[in-house]
């Protein structure tokens, strides 16, 4: 490993460290209570799951049927899944398993 | 009496399908690694020290175009900025009592992903623990490390004569964002989910991904201060 690699992998690891575990040791949630940023902070849970899953199908969004026909699927395997068992895991699974299947038929 | 689990095996067990997810884009972390030019060793360090997918790949593709050193390694840091609101917001949901003394190890693992389950946990009446939060963290983290290491030994070919099962592997996280929103879902948090929503669309199709993302996070989580 070069230096370069080493530098940027410490300082990169590093900041990741100090991002997620200070603000839980500093208390920050504590000194939310209450305030506008309680209220920040918990919308912050959802706002981010929106934002990753919206992040995450975007790029499967095309007018290409071939892209986008397995996402669709696969969301309504798991909105499907999801209304009938209640089960994060399955409907996970379930939505992979749909898609995946669908890239088999649809080639 | 009835036996119950330990925390730590409920939270390895919380994290599966985030295992299954980690694994394949790892795995293709550790072919784009290699073909970068950086050896199994690199790929590995990569994946244990830093551990957040989307900039490690940025990080290749910096690296290797010969970007420099302070510029590359705070363009990764300012992609992760994000985390900075996880613990708190866990920790709000978790309630005052919840324990922390080990915060210092387990937070490490609070990736989108885990922090995405971990919440839903707390939504569906699972108990808050740091034994839950070392199980769920050290099933993604070990996917992570490991899918790496496979990849970066067994190059681009693996998954080449199985479209299907790689395609499915890939839309494993997008599913598991979907199960998570679904899980957490209730009336007053809608205008935040659609706020986040579509400021995420404008800001990727506008900026960069990362800019989408950063911003509808935001847009969202102050959406959230108007409601009542």
């Amino acid at each position: 490993m070069n230096w370069e690699l080493l530098t940027v992998v410490a300082l990169a690891g590093a900041a990741n460290w100090v991002f997620r575990a200070l603000p839980i040791l500093a208390r920050a949630d504590r000194m939310a209570v209450g305030g506008w940023l309680g209220r920040f902070l918990s919308s912050t849970g959802p706002a981010a799951i929106a934002t990753l899953f919206v992040a995450s199908i975007l790029p499967a969004l095309s007018p290409d049927l071939a892209r986008l026909a397995p996402a669709l699927i696969g969301t309504v395997a798991v909105l499907a899944t999801w209304v009938a068992c209640r089960s994060v895991v399955l409907a996970t699974i379930a939505g992979a398993i749909a898609h995946g299947l669908t890239v088999w038929l649809v080639g | 009496m009835t036996p119950t689990r330990p925390a730590f095996l409920d939270g390895l067990i919380a994290s599966l399908p985030i295992i299954l997810g980690y694994f394949p884009i790892a795995f293709s972390f550790g072919v784009a690694a290699t073909r970068a030019g950086f050896s199994e060793i690199d790929a590995f360090s990569l994946s244990l020290v830093i551990y957040a997918g989307a900039s490690q790949f940025l990080a290749l593709a910096l690296l290797s175009s010969g970007a420099p050193v302070l510029v590359a390694a705070f363009t990764l840091i300012a992609m992760n900025l994000r985390h900075v609101l996880y613990g708190p917001a866990l920790m709000r949901e978790a309630g005052s009592e919840a324990g922390r003394r080990q915060a210092w190890a387990w937070a490490w693992g609070l990736t989108d992903e885990v922090f995405g389950q971990a919440l839903g946990s707390l939504a569906r009446g699972q108990r808050f623990s740091e034994p839950y939060m070392f199980g769920l963290g050290l099933g993604a983290y070990a996917s992570w490390v490991s899918g790496t290491v496979v990849g970066a030994y067994a190059g681009g070919g693996a998954l080449v004569g199985w479209p299907a099962v790689n395609a499915g592997l890939g839309f494993m996280l997008p599913a598991l964002f979907l199960a998570l929103l679904l899980s957490i879902l209730s009336r007053p948090q809608l205008p935040v989910i659609g706020v986040a929503g579509l400021v995420t669309v404008v800001g990727t199709l506008a900026l960069n991904a990362t800019s989408g993302i950063l911003l509808g996070m935001l847009a969202g989580a102050l959406t959230g201060l108007v409601r009542r």
